[in-house]
Parts: structure tokens; C-alpha cells; sequence
């Protein structure tokens, strides 16, 4: 079977390392698009931890070597060749508009998270008053979050919030023009000053994932 | 929170995102993903632990920062 790492424009060369199961990477052309693929012994890959990592190794690699990459999610291989074409054929309008979208730009991701609301120093007396402190609560929180992704988003060529665990104040995505991956996270680095109180934890600069798909996070 | 909790922190956070990408975002070709669903368990119940410890941490931060003291 064949499994895809990602579609590409402009690839300078082929990454210098295996693909999952260290099998050689190879790359076809398919209606102008071309795509990365690696011949697979199984469906199923034999240590998935590992897989994720090769599979996130290879993406990353064909980043620094490409004008835009969309990174394919790990999942199902194709059985065979044709399969391949045809998968990339009857995408390939909403393929090319998704490297467009995604061409110069790096992904960051942010989380932000609260620990326990220190609620000891007033006891709600009735049921009334408690629904009041949690909806105060809730609209605190989202001012917190709203402050966070609001300037975010404005230097981001797009944005995709998530729900994320429920102890994330913000768990969100921001596709970033490289040119502006400066003030990204200046941007980041003044709202956790702003916030010493919260945990703020930036990830990145990985490939476009989020942006990848079909019109999401198109904010 | 030391350093090295912080750095602990971020790593922890780094791989949770890295899993997250790779498994649930990308572009999706070939259908829906045929992943043995033990396998995809396995690695879920990673992110859990994961993300539990991550709060943990943010705990402690708290405590700490609440005033040094500690249980």
C-alpha cells in the first residue's frame, strides 16, 4: 500500500530520510500537483508512536524544502497506484486553492491554561448565586481568551479556535506569514508579561496541518 | 515553577500538538482512517496522561505562586 505524507509545490529534492518503516521516499506528479508517498508494507503501521514521529519528521522536512506544503493526515493508505491518482484528481481544485492559502506561511499553535478558580473566599449561599459566579466565570474566561486570539488572529493569515480540554482557557491555531513570524511572537511574549498568572504555552513553527483541509479555519 | 518544569512543560505540550496534528488535522485523501482502533486507543490514552500532568503542573504553579506554600 502507499501512504502520503503531504502535497507539495516547488519541491527543491526529496528529503534525505525514510519514510515510515524507513522505506525510501518517492514523488509523483498527479494533474500538476505533486505528492510525497512511501510504499508500505500493512495498512496498519506496526508502532504507531513511531509512525506519528516519522510521518511528522518527513512533513517538517518537505516544509524547508518547498514553496507550500499541505501535510496529509495519518490515516488510511492507498491500496495501490491508481487509488493514489484517482484520491489526488478529484481533489486536485481544492488541493491547489489549499496551497495557495497555506504558500509562505508557517503554523504556531497557543494554549493557554487557568488553574482551579480560587473560589474558597466566597461561598455562594444558594443556587442562585452560584449559576452567577460560574456564568462570571465563564464570561471572564472568555474575555481572557478573546484578549489572547484577537491580536493574534490580526497577524495571522488565518486562525481556528478549538475546544480543546476543558482545562484550556485557548487552544487555538494561526496560520502566520513568515514575514510576520517576528511579530507574532512579540505579540505572544507581551500577553504572557500581560498574564503571569495563566500558563501560556506556544508551539511552532510546524507545517500547516490545521490549514490543510478543506476551508478550515478560514476565519 | 524551575526551569526545568518549565522546559518539562513545553515539551509536554510540544508532543500533545505534534499527536494532534499528525492524527487529526491534515489533509485527508484516502478516507476515513483505518488506524487498528488498539492503536489509536494507545495513543490517546497517552495524550490523557499527558494533558493530566500538564495540569499538574499548572497546579503547582499555582500553589506556588498563591504564596510558596506547599501541602
Amino acid at each position: 500500500v502507499i501512504h502520503l505524507y503531504g502535497v507539495v509545490h516547488e519541491l527543491e529534492e526529496l528529503p534525505a530520510i525514510g519514510g515510515l518503516d524507513d522505506a525510501p521516499l518517492e514523488s509523483r506528479t498527479i494533474d500538476g500537483l505533486e505528492v510525497v508517498v512511501s510504499r508500505v508494507e500493512s495498512e496498519v503501521p506496526n508502532v504507531p508512536e513511531e509512525a506519528v514521529l516519522r510521518h511528522a519528521e518527513v512533513v517538517e522536512e518537505l516544509l524547508a524544502r518547498c514553496a507550500a506544503v499541505l501535510p496529509a493526515q495519518l490515516g488510511r493508505a492507498f491500496a495501490d497506484e491508481a487509488e493514489l491518482v484517482q484520491a489526488v484528481s478529484g481533489k486536485a481544485a481544492e488541493l491547489e486553492r489549499g496551497l495557495t492559502r497555506v504558500r509562505g506561511c508557517v503554523e504556531f499553535g497557543l494554549r493557554v491554561l487557568s488553574g482551579e478558580p480560587s473560589d474558597s473566599a466566597q461561598r455562594p449561599e444558594s443556587g442562585r448565586d452560584y449559576m452567577q459566579l460560574k456564568l462570571a466565570e465563564a464570561a471572564q474566561r472568555d474575555r481572557v481568551a478573546d484578549e489572547f486570539h484577537e491580536p493574534l488572529s490580526r497577524v495571522s493569515r488565518a486562525s481556528a479556535r478549538f475546544g480543546g480540554a476543558s482545562a484550556d482557557l485557548l487552544a487555538a491555531a494561526y496560520l502566520v506569514p513568515e514575514g510576520k513570524v517576528a511579530a507574532f511572537r512579540d505579540q505572544v511574549a507581551r500577553l504572557e508579561r500581560a498574564h503571569p498568572e495563566l500558563g501560556v504555552v506556544c508551539t511552532g513553527p510546524w507545517p500547516p496541518y490545521t490549514f490543510a483541509g478543506q476551508g478550515e479555519g478560514s476565519e | 515553577v524551575s526551569m526545568a518544569e518549565q522546559r518539562a512543560l513545553r515539551h509536554q505540550v510540544t508532543l500533545v500538538e505534534l499527536v494532534d496534528r499528525v492524527l487529526n488535522k491534515g489533509v485527508v485523501l484516502a478516507g476515513d482512517i483505518t488506524l487498528s482502533v488498539a492503536n489509536v486507543d494507545l495513543v490517546y490514552v497517552g495524550l490523557r496522561v499527558v494533558l493530566a500532568s500538564v495540569g499538574t503542573l499548572e497546579q503547582r504553579r499555582e500553589q506556588i505562586s498563591a504564596g510558596g506554600a506547599s501541602r
